[in-house]
């Protein structure tokens, strides 16, 4: 099981207007890591996701998934293996009943409707959702339609998460939950956030983007203790690390 | 405006609720009700211009549904009234074209445009009415799932499906972009000029392409390939839906072929 690796060797990407949002960026998560990635707005963190994923493609540069080179002719097999967890959840709940969004992908992976049905229960009691699997999805509350769109992916059996600002918009009970259920996971993650308190709960290794370039990786105490590094980045330690000020 | 817009964002937002009910008519295989709706809409507008007595049995049809499915009488007669300007649109220069008496009521002449105004109006009531119930005594997906199985190409079916989705998330823009000129816009929060509309426009526009963009990323994380699978495929009951489309189509056909108005009630004008 050492295969559910992913690994990022010197990626670029350009937007449309010529703006350089990656800038040879390389990396490697080992199977059933935890890698925080954090950096300014406008670092790159979200494109990187949606690079190695596959939903934009770069100018050069390779993203090799458990031994499968990303290409138009992998990406099917690629998809299957991750679980993409988006900034909003609107986004990714557009079924009518959190049943049906749950269904979705395990239904593109051609499965049976009782292997379905399974997966999509075992995916909802996961996160804690069970009982809203007949509810309409947009008639939840933040953190349940947090909670759902994790289950959406869970329930496609992925090997490795990306999320994209997973705890954005929760309130601190539900923020709490999410940082106790990540916690939980064994899938290889990569997690990218401004929430540096989460990181610190979740991720023992940490990534810092900076205008397209990785600034640091290393453990995460020590990224969160080099207050020059941070304040290069135009980062703040996290909370709990800052004390009282006066 | 905002308040407005509240409204009709919660009356999308109730539609798919009593589309979720549990009642007969709510269980039905949607290819059935699109096969009855259809036959009632072919059956309603077949009829001669002038008639109007004998698109009255039609009327059962509706309340039927009503009765039978437990939807608000008044839910059925608010959304039919959304179409009222295009159902009077229709036939509004009938009277004014067709200007030969057809009958005298009372002394009154009675002009062919008005009673052609009046039957065209009652038969697009009729067939909206029908529309509207068919789309809220059927879930969303299912009303979908149930055109394809009818042989509608999927790729119509699929953009009808997000369509009906984003209609949701496209409501929700437009209500926080008017909320937030409403609050910025003192005395002036009812009226938006046309300058500021059209700027209000095309934020919705480059709203809406980025939102389409990030939930058509999300479909191909989860595996989309151009087709919405469903959980829960149709199944096609001879027993319970054979049945209710062969009784309403006999009905329909029944309305169509036979004067009924005159078996009821000839004898009472004297013929």
């Amino acid at each position: 099981m050492s295969h559910h690796f992913l690994e990022v060797n010197d990626l670029y990407y350009s937007y449309p207007d010529g703006t350089e949002a990656l800038k040879g960026v390389s990396l490697r998560l080992e199977h059933g890591e935890a890698v925080g990635l954090v950096g300014a707005n406008g670092a790159g963190k979200s494109t990187l996701l949606l690079a190695v994923a596959g939903l934009v493609f770069s100018g050069s540069g390779t993203v090799n998934i458990g031994g499968a080179i990303l290409s138009k002719k992998t990406l099917g097999e690629i998809r299957r293996r991750l679980g993409f967890i988006f900034q909003d959840p609107e986004d990714q709940l557009f079924m009518p009943t959190v049943f049906d969004d749950v269904a979705f992908g395990p239904l593109n992976q051609g499965l049976s409707a009782g292997e379905v049905s399974f997966r999509v229960e075992e995916a909802l009691r996961s996160v804690g959702a069970g009982h809203l699997s007949d509810r309409p999805a947009y008639r939840l509350s933040g953190g349940e339609k947090r909670a759902v769109s994790i289950a959406a992916v869970l329930s496609m059996l992925p090997d490795i998460l990306l999320m994209d600002e997973p705890s954005s918009g929760l309130d601190p009970r539900n923020r709490r939950m999410l940082i106790g259920l990540l916690g939980d996971f064994t899938h290889t993650r990569l997690i990218a956030t401004h929430d540096l308190d989460l990181v610190l709960d979740v991720c023992p290794r940490t990534i810092v983007l900076h205008r397209g370039e990785i600034a640091a990786d290393g453990h995460t105490e020590e990224i969160f203790r080099d207050e020059g590094l941070l304040e290069r980045c135009s980062l703040e330690p996290p909370l709990c690390m800052q004390g009282v000020r006066s | 405006m905002a308040k407005k817009l509240d409204i009709n964002f919660n009356e999308l937002v109730s539609c798919s609720t009593a589309a979720s009910g549990s009642s007969l008519v709510h269980r039905l295989d949607p290819r059935a009700k699109w096969l009855v709706t259809l036959a009632f809409a072919v059956t309603a507008t077949s009829f001669g211009k002038y008639e109007i007595a004998r698109l009255m049995p039609l009327f059962f049809y509706p309340f039927a549904m009503i009765a039978l499915s437990g939807v608000a009488v008044a839910d059925v007669l608010r959304r039919t009234a959304l179409a009222a300007p295009f159902i009077l649109l229709a036939g509004l220069f009938n009277p004014f074209f067709d200007r030969h008496v057809l009958i005298s009521l009372w002394g009154f002449p009675l002009t062919g445009g008005w009673v052609s105004f009046l039957s065209i109006t009652l038969r697009s009531v009729l067939v909206v009415s029908s529309v509207v119930l068919l789309s809220l005594t059927t879930r969303s997906d299912r009303l979908f799932s149930g055109l394809g199985e009818l042989g509608v190409p999927s790729i119509f079916v699929v953009q009808l499906q997000f369509l009906n989705r984003y209609i949701l998330l496209l409501a929700g823009e437009v209500q926080r972009i008017v909320r937030a000129h409403s609050l910025r816009s003192g005395s002036r929060r009812n009226s938006v000029s046309l300058f500021l509309s059209g700027s209000m426009l095309g934020i919705l526009l480059l709203k809406s392409m980025d939102r389409a963009a990030r939930v058509h990323w999300a479909m191909l994380a989860r595996g989309f390939d151009g087709e919405v699978r469903t959980a829960c495929p149709l199944k096609f009951s001879w027993q319970r839906d054979g049945a209710f489309v062969l009784i309403w189509v006999a009905f329909f056909g029944a309305v169509r072929f036979i004067d009924i108005p005159f078996l009821l009630f000839g004898w009472a004008v004297g013929k």
